[in-house]
């Protein structure tokens, strides 16, 4: 069984916590996942299967997470189950302190907003694509908040009349990143963000991930192989093995080679995936 | 209503039309299609199908008990409902249900219209009107649901992600399956408007052939068959509509998420 570790949440005052009055136990934790599983429903021909089990940890705000594992791990899922696009079969996600399910689910994917690993972009213009939010609040962006947005991702205003089919695919994945900050989120959730990109794409994506940390002070939660992203994003880091949270741990300061866990340490040192998961066997 | 009364066919008269199918046989065996064995059964059941249909209608327009109507509606019903579910390629969860309400719901507005509203037939349960017009409307609704709801999953399952960045984005479960309910509408509506588009110009249809072999001036068939073609179209809408909507639905959680493990 692996081992139930669990972080303390880091004091880290945040708007929130100065602002409350509430009765309620503010943390500084953005995220808090407490003993969270997940368990597909049996359909045709098979029988119920385990995705998550058991996995708890809290994240403050401001802070970054990487997810690691192989494939098959449960990491993509427990992303999702941050945002509710995923329903936990037992557990708790808490968002800036308030249960997911009390939240309304649209509401929370716009404070939480996530990047998936095949950027999708709709028919029409990189206008059109960034002005795409749910009727209820649409409060057009101005041309200019939508030249920002691309500038944050490092992409210039003339990309606003383009079509969104003649974009490479790194220059969608920054689109839909830009995309999902016009909604000013609290945290970033990256789902295998520069896996489908080729390397000079990698590093274009991996910069604007680690600007945008920097610039608005973003939560971000990220599922990676790349160990450069790793390293670069820093906060803490939480290794999944068959949807089990084998280690968790800051990264900060820390050298790699000092963590004590060898599959952690092969990892980090950049060893393939493939070479993970014959350890795991 | 004018015109001469139908010939009579005499059994022997059937056995002469039986022989045409001894070409069908005759070009399975020289073109090696091994297909005589199916064909011979084929001719049997259609034979034998007809044979029944044609008892059980006869009883029943000579009973002519409201009841009895009902019954034959709801045994018709079933089949159709079974049929299209036989038509899905893969199973949608809750099929016989969605089936089930698209096909009666469609159904039931529709002839409830034309026969009360448009033909006004009285008493409203005449087999002669219910009963194929009721057949006309449950087949072709049956057809355009199976289709609508087949184009639906293959729809969302290729295009799973498209819904989750919607969702993603904070648009509702049902907003995130538009474009996918959208296009399974079109893809089930569009052979009724191609089908409108050439009515009449390739083939006569067999309500019109039927009314006009049986001694309906030609223009009276017409304002029948004018008054079907717009019945089906609305019956085709309905239950694909209707199909479409139940189906989407079971593919989505009230928390606007996706059940991707039924797809």
């Amino acid at each position: 069984m692996a081992p139930q570790v669990r972080a303390r949440p880091e004091p880290f005052p945040s708007e929130a916590d100065r602002n409350s009055s509430e009765v309620r136990l503010q943390t500084a934790a953005l995220f808090e996942v407490n003993r969270l599983s997940v368990v597909y429903p049996r359909t045709r021909g098979q029988g119920p299967i385990p995705v998550l089990d058991d996995v708890s940890f809290s994240l403050a705000r401001g802070s970054s997470l990487t997810l690691v594992g192989s494939s098959g791990s449960g990491k993509s899922t427990l992303l999702r189950c941050l945002n509710r696009l995923e329903e936990p079969t037992h557990g708790t996600v808490r968002f800036n302190g308030c249960d997911v399910r009390s939240i309304d689910p649209r509401e929370l994917r716009q404070r939480a907003a996530l990047v998936m690993q095949t950027p999708v972009l709709f028919d029409g213009t990189i206008r059109d694509n960034l002005r795409l939010r749910p009727v209820a609040h649409r409060a057009d962006p101005s041309e200019t908040r939508l030249a920002d947005a691309l500038a944050e991702v490092g992409l210039s205003s003339d990309f606003l009349d383009r079509r969104a089919e003649t974009l490479s695919v790194g220059e969608k994945q920054r689109v839909t990143i830009a995309r999902a900050l016009l909604t000013d989120p609290d945290a970033l959730l990256l789902d295998e963000p520069t896996s489908a990109l080729d390397p000079p794409n990698v590093a274009l994506v991996t910069e604007a991930i680690l600007r945008l940390r920097q610039t608005r002070a973003l939560t971000i939660v990220a599922v990676t192989h790349q160990t450069d992203l790793v390293r670069k994003l820093g906060g803490h880091l939480l290794y999944l093995v068959r949807g089990r949270v084998h280690a968790y741990t800051c990264m900060d300061g820390v050298d790699p080679s000092a963590l004590g866990d060898t599959r952690l340490q092969a990892f980090l040192a950049g060893e393939l995936t493939s070479r993970l998961e014959a350890y795991e066997k | 209503m004018s015109g001469a009364a139908v010939i009579a066919l005499s059994p022997f008269q059937v056995g002469l039309a039986t022989l045409l199918i001894g070409i069908v046989v005759a070009i399975s065996i020289l073109q090696a299609l091994r297909l005589e064995r199916d064909l011979l059964v084929a001719s049997v059941r259609a034979v034998a199908q007809l044979y029944l249909v044609g008892l059980i209608l006869a009883a029943v327009f000579s009973a002519a008990h409201w009841y009895w109507i009902i019954l034959i509606l709801l045994v018709m019903m079933g089949v159709a409902t079974q049929a299209t579910v036989a038509r899905l390629e893969r199973p949608v969860p809750g099929q016989y249900g969605i089936a089930a309400i698209a096909l009666g719901a469609s159904t039931a507005f529709t002839l409830v219209y034309v026969l009360g509203v448009v033909v006004r037939v009285q008493p409203w349960y005449t087999p002669q009107y219910i009963i194929p017009i009721a057949g006309m409307i449950l087949g072709n609704a049956m057809t355009s649901a199976a289709l609508a709801g087949d184009r639906l999953q293959s729809d969302l399952r290729t295009r799973a992600s498209e819904v989750e960045a919607m969702l993603a984005l904070g648009f509702s479960g049902r907003e995130a399956v538009q474009p996918m309910v959208r296009a399974a509408l079109r893809a089930a509506m569009i052979p009724t408007v191609s089908g409108m588009m050439t009515v009449g110009l390739v083939q006569l249809p067999g309500m019109m052939t039927g009314q006009i072999l049986a001694g309906s001036s030609p223009l009276l068939a017409i304002k029948y068959q004018v008054m079907i073609v717009f019945t089906l179209a609305a019956a085709t809408a309905l239950a694909s509509l209707l199909f479409v909507w139940l189906a989407a639905s079971r593919y989505l959680t009230p928390a606007h998420q996706l059940r991707r493990y039924l797809l």
